[in-house]
């Protein structure tokens, strides 16, 4: 509720106007305006077939993107567990969030997640559902244990080339479906369509930028097709590696220094800091002459706002407003 | 093989790793002209007054290309050398430098700082974890101040598969969201991150060590006829068997240190390089090193450049390159090899 009471004002103004956006492979069986009432519903989830006959009561959510979605839709209460998270969460869910049930800081196995007794599953990452993690999405079903994937991050064909806006969007509302609650997603996707599209580039033209997420030796950076390129689009930067074909890819220093960036983005996590990346790239004698390590033209970006999900829009506004206050 | 066609390889190899060094700094992901290169290189030498390159391509050159190409060659001559001593040391086939647990020591030292976040302090720990598994390999090995060549293989095994286990454990335990990468980065071995501190550091203990072991190279050949042959040649066996082990240990924790654990240029360049020198030490050594460097500078090369801008990790090269050479040894030379 908080985070909608933070955003009324958009949402007045703009919740009437936008039309739900339905999922490319959600199939409501009443229409497209289908609520809690909708069931079932069957989706194409990254390849799996996902049919969800009422509305799942006891989920575990895995990772930060998916917790926090469901927080946003008001399921928190639906939560039985939660873990691997990637930080801590946003301030406008942290009340929602408050009675979390945090089972583990890593992918739990099997067990673990079963004993909870869970009629759903949501995961940020395909690799979530293994049979060393959560489990097989079909070991899952066949025990009556729905299972359903941030699309964003499907592999293979089902992968997102390239992720936009619209998809993260779409994945909202597809995840409102599957939860029975169809309007706050789309009420939720309204309000960031909003936010969006009031948030516009400062600067002049589309400054270069490096996407530096972890590694010393050999530096793992934002490439063109994933969230970090989307991101730093909308900001109105240039992805230095904006021609390489895939989310995030491992890249030589060499060809950092070539392209020389005029900002570098800088991905916080607890386990791989903003600060130990600075701090890197300072004492590096070959990174030392990058133009934006010179000038310290850095923008910090929290890791869990980097991946697809609610805070994407909020990455680009924070992306914004620090290129702003950075020196020429 | 005559002694002038062995010094034509050795002369010819020499010449081939030279040129591949040079070349190797000339080529790269970024666009940097021959002239910019030697620019470069000769500001830095004081053989020129102004700097020959833009500061971005120096520092590319400079600070990138050339201290990783230095580097490859070293630990590639260093690994090759080290696997050839302890091919004839322990009398098998299948060693390797990191046979007595040293890559699987070094592996649980770069874990721990990776995971602690002090990835600077990476090499020191590295190298203490390798002299660690080193010596507790040994002492397990030693049975009444004697190391026989069986033992010392069961205990590295031993000791090897022990650190392994506790690298996954620590990475289970303790590697959160995708600090795994840069862990896994450093178990397959790369030169990605060579600076002038790794090439003083290789250069320092392939120096130093190397030559000691191009001076064993009398003691090495006594040691293929077996323990017994080798003291009736005068040669204090367990004496000379420690101090060989050492020095591989010491010489493979540095590159280790430096590069991760590399594998196949240990275990496989001594094979290849006996079917050409012969299994005479004062021939093989010398040509070993030569080659183990000439083969890691073409292969890391090409680790950087194949799929530019997107960097291959250099031990799946090195595996896809020698592996086809080595069958093609075993099928026709097998007169060369140990079987």
């Amino acid at each position: 509720m908080s985070l909608l009471a933070a955003t009324s004002l958009l949402l007045s103004g703009c919740a009437a106007a936008v039309a739900p956006a339905a999922g490319s492979g959600t199939v409501p069986s009443s229409g497209p305006n289908a609520s809690a009432t909708g069931y079932p519903v069957t989706v194409d989830n990254c390849g799996t077939a996902v049919t969800v006959s009422a509305a799942p009561e006891r989920i575990v959510s895995i990772k930060s993107s998916t917790t926090e979605l469901l927080l946003a839709l008001g399921l928190g209460d639906r939560i039985v567990g939660s873990a691997f998270l990637d930080g801590p969460l946003p301030e406008s869910l942290a009340a929602d969030g408050a009675n979390l049930n945090v089972i583990s800081d890593f992918l739990p196995g099997q067990e673990a997640v079963l004993g909870l007794n869970p009629d759903f599953i949501y995961g940020g990452w395909q690799s979530n559902f293994s049979a060393d993690g959560v489990g097989e999405r079909d070991a899952l079903a066949s025990l009556g244990v729905g299972s359903y994937v941030s699309p964003a991050a499907c592999k293979g064909e089902y992968m997102p080339r390239p992720l936009t806006f619209d998809a993260v969007f779409t994945e909202i509302a597809e995840a409102g479906t599957i939860f029975g609650a169809r309007p706050k997603a789309d009420a939720l996707v309204a309000t960031l369509k909003a936010d969006l599209a009031a948030l516009s580039p400062k600067t002049t033209g589309t400054p270069t930028a490096l996407w530096y997420s972890s590694g010393t030796t050999t530096p793992y950076v934002g490439a063109g097709i994933g969230s970090p390129n989307m991101i730093m689009t909308a900001a109105g930067l240039t992805n230095v590696f904006e021609t390489v074909s895939d989310t995030w890819t491992s890249v030589g220093w060499e060809s950092i220094i070539e392209a020389d960036p005029s900002v570098i983005v800088l991905v916080d996590a607890t386990w791989n800091t903003a600060a130990s990346k600075i701090a890197y790239l300072e004492s590096n004698p070959a990174t030392q002459v990058l133009d934006a390590v010179k000038n310290q033209r850095y923008i910090i970006l929290p890791f869990a706002s980097t991946e697809a999900g609610i805070r994407n829009v909020e990455a680009v506004s924070a992306t914004i407003d620090q290129l702003a206050n950075l020196s020429g | 093989m005559t002694r002038g066609l062995y010094l034509g390889w050795l002369v010819a190899g020499t010449l081939a790793l030279i040129l591949a060094c040079a070349l190797a700094v000339t080529i790269g992901p970024a666009t940097v002209t021959l002239t910019q290169v030697a620019g470069s290189i000769g500001w830095h030498l004081g053989l020129s007054a102004e700097p020959g390159a833009p500061v971005l391509v120096d520092a590319i050159v400079w600070q990138l290309r050339l201290p990783r190409v230095l580097t490859a060659a070293l630990v590639g001559a260093g690994l090759a050398l080290c696997g050839a001593v302890m091919q004839s040391v322990t009398r098998n086939p299948l060693a390797d430098p990191y046979l007595l647990g040293l890559s699987s020591g070094a592996s649980v030292g770069a874990v721990c700082v990776v995971i602690l976040g002090l990835t600077f302090a990476l090499p020191v720990a590295a190298f203490l974890g390798a002299l660690l598994a080193l010596t507790a390999t040994l002492s397990i090995a030693r049975v009444g101040g004697t190391i026989t060549p069986v033992r010392a293989v069961l205990a590295g095994l031993a000791i090897a598969q022990l650190a392994g286990a506790l690298t996954s454990f620590i990475i289970f335990w303790a590697a959160k969201g995708d600090s795994y990468r840069e862990i896994l980065n450093w178990l397959l071995g790369s030169v990605a991150g060579a600076s002038w501190g790794s090439v003083t550091i290789a250069a320092t203990a392939l120096i130093v060590v190397g030559t000691g072991i191009l001076l064993s190279a009398t003691r090495l050949d006594a040691f293929a006829f077996g323990d017994t042959s080798a003291a009736s040649l005068g040669i204090n066996v367990n004496r000379t068997r420690w101090a060989l082990l050492g020095g591989v240990a010491l010489l493979t924790g540095a590159m280790v240190a430096v590069s991760g654990a590399i594998g196949f240029v240990g275990l496989i360049l001594p094979h290849l390089v006996r079917g050409i020198s012969g299994p005479g030490h004062h021939r093989l050594l010398p040509l070993v090193a030569v080659f183990g460097g000439l083969f890691l500078v073409i292969a890391d090369t090409l680790a950087r450049t194949l799929f530019d801008p997107r960097e291959l990790p250099v031990g799946i090269i090195t595996a896809f390159i020698g592996v086809p050479v080595f069958i093609l040894l075993i099928k026709r030379k097998r007169s060369h090899l140990w079987a």
